[in-house]
């Protein structure tokens, strides 16, 4: 490679210098990225603590659909819900007191004899998980959309070094210039763009109050084979919330069956949502079909009984 | 390390968040056989450790009642979980699970015989020789009796304690049991067993089938056995009191309500 300036250098630039503000450049970008991820989202109030209720937990760990299913496990543990022949839902009695929204908005669905599988659709149950979602984002737990756009500008930055690099390269390669270093470089940006263009839905903070809740509800374990009947409602909404409808499996198979409930273990390895609290549910696990996308809430078949 | 006081709960991993949450629970008893010689703990008793509340472990894989001398590395995973888990004692129960090489799966009767007193007198010395602790001995429950018994519950039962030096661990569900099946009373046995070897006192559940009791340990407790608990602590009341349930969990609510029932019936403090 020709150190010195030369006429025939692309855009009157040596390759090597190029090459190293390109780089330069990226490392720049990479690091303001790494930067705005890790410090604290601003938003993040202190005010609004204390522990996080299953339905919280549960939207946490594997979004709106595992928030439904947490309400109906706690439903379900309370005696207030059942699954009529035609495997839609039904109530068994009024409404118990002290319900969440989303139990209030999940009971009433079910009074409408919807099934388990369509609640996510309700209208009020959306707005009772959009609620939900909303508490997660004011705790800082959950990113919101306007801070998962912010987390990726970063990376656009990368992008826009990407297109400057791929003109340099074409331009070069048709006036013979040697390219190869340059391609490497770029080998580099995109994956650095690969990996920051995925922004994680859950944060630093909701990561760890996942675990502290994971460590406090180890019984609730399917290996623990755990007594629902013990734990009553609150333990069986817990249960699915952090292990996944493999616990309402074990809390009442015949139900589970009968309301078409998909039995999934939660392994927490995440779930990415496409979407926020605006567009519709946001659900990363799309209808009948096993969770897709994103490494959701799959994790492998159920571990019941 | 102090020995069990109180009311107790045998500590499944079913119910361990449930046990967890007894403010008032000083004592628990695990199965040794489910709890590994290394290796972390359950979580749930490692939990109970930090808090210093005494585990018992209860051994029923032993097989003291066998022909055959205790297998010494059963006796040495005992050993290794009593110290484990800082016990003040251990306990399994006379009766075999195996004979001949075969495994029955669970517990069966001796007779009451003799020689089945010098084999039980043997493996409990060859087991007390390898373990840090005492041992509490736990008779059994069975429909029948063996047609050649030589001796009658108390006798044997004396005659072991006295001759190996163990505690008693008295199952009155047990007592009721074998009463009620043979027709025969059950504080006539309370007045002839030595109560002051009781290391502790086993509570179960159980259900009428057939004509029989079953001590099925999947049920509540029932009333009969409450007395037969009140009749034993007006005798001379036991250190402690341990409810065991195995399976078929109620509610929190009718657990708190069986274990502050065996506090009332044995005037100790409530655990829940």
């Amino acid at each position: 490679m020709n150190v010195h300036a030369a006429s025939g250098d692309t855009w009157g630039i040596p390759g090597p210098t190029f090459l190293r503000l390109y780089l330069a450049a990226a490392a720049v970008l990479v690091a303001l990225s790494v930067w705005h991820r890790l410090r604290r989202p601003a938003s993040a109030s202190d005010a609004v603590s204390g522990p996080l209720d299953p339905q919280q937990a549960a939207y946490l760990n594997g979004g709106p659909r595992l928030a439904v299913h947490a309400a109906v496990g706690g439903l379900r543990g309370a005696g207030a819900i059942g699954v009529g022949p035609d495997r839609r839902l039904l109530t068994t009695g009024p409404a118990p007191t002290g319900l969440t929204p989303l139990d209030q908005a999940v009971h009433w669905a079910a009074h409408q004899r919807a099934r388990a599988g369509e609640l996510p659709q309700d209208q009020r149950v959306r707005t009772a998980l959009d609620q939900l979602r909303a508490g997660l984002e004011q705790r800082g737990l959950l990113l919101s959309h306007q801070r998962r756009t912010a987390a990726r500008h970063w990376a656009l930055g990368l992008v826009g070094l990407l297109a400057i690099g791929g003109y340099r390269f074409f331009t070069g390669l048709s006036n013979g210039r040697p390219v190869g270093y340059l391609m490497l470089a770029m080998f580099a940006v995109l994956a650095a763009v690969l990996v920051l263009w995925r922004v994680p839905d859950r944060t630093r903070a909701g990561r760890a109050a996942l675990r502290d809740l994971r460590r406090q509800h180890t019984h609730l374990a399917p290996a623990s084979s755990p007594a629902f009947a013990t734990y009553g409602a609150a333990g069986a909404a817990m249960g699915v919330a952090l292990y996944g409808t493999a616990s309402l499996w074990a809390l009442d198979p015949g139900f589970a069956e009968q309301a078409e409930i998909q039995r999934q273990a939660a392994s927490g390895s995440g779930w990415s949502s496409g979407g926020t609290s605006g567009d519709g549910g946001g659900s990363s696990c799309s209808g009948g079909s096993s969770c897709g996308g994103g490494g959701g809430c799959g994790g492998g078949g159920g571990c019941g009984g | 390390m102090t020995g069990p006081y109180g009311v107790g709960i045998g500590w499944r991993p079913e119910i361990a968040g449930f046990v967890a949450e007894l403010p008032g629970l000083r004592f628990v008893e695990v199965v040794a056989e489910s709890v590994p010689a290394t290796g972390p703990l359950p979580p749930g008793l490692a939990q109970l450790r930090e808090r210093a509340l005494t585990v018992v472990p209860h051994g029923v894989r032993l097989s003291l009642g066998g022909a055959e001398p205790v297998d010494p590395a059963r006796v040495a995973h005992l050993a290794a979980v009593a110290q484990r888990v800082d016990a003040p004692l251990v306990s399994e129960h006379i009766a075999f699970v195996r004979a001949g090489g075969l495994e029955a799966g669970h517990l069966l009767p001796l007779p009451r015989s003799r020689e089945a007193v010098d084999a039980v007198c043997a493996n409990v010395a060859r087991a007390q020789a390898d373990l840090p602790v005492p041992i509490a001995l736990e008779p059994i429950a069975a429909l029948v009796d063996w047609p050649d018994d030589e001796l009658d519950e108390a006798d044997f039962l004396t005659e072991i304690l006295d001759r190996t030096g163990a505690l008693l661990l008295l199952d009155v569900a047990n007592v009721h049991a074998n009463a009620r099946n043979r027709g025969t009373d059950p504080l006539a046995l309370l007045d002839r067993l030595p109560l002051e070897r009781v290391g502790y006192v086993h509570v179960a559940g159980g259900a009428e089938r057939g004509g029989f009791y079953h001590d099925t340990h999947t049920d509540p407790v029932p009333p009969a056995v409450l007395e037969l608990v009140g009749a034993l602590c007006a005798r001379r009341r036991p250190p402690a009191l341990l409810l065991e349930r195995d399976g078929d969990y109620p509610p929190a609510a009718e657990l708190r309500a069986e274990l502050d029932a065996l506090a009332a019936a044995a005037n100790f403090p409530a655990v829940t």
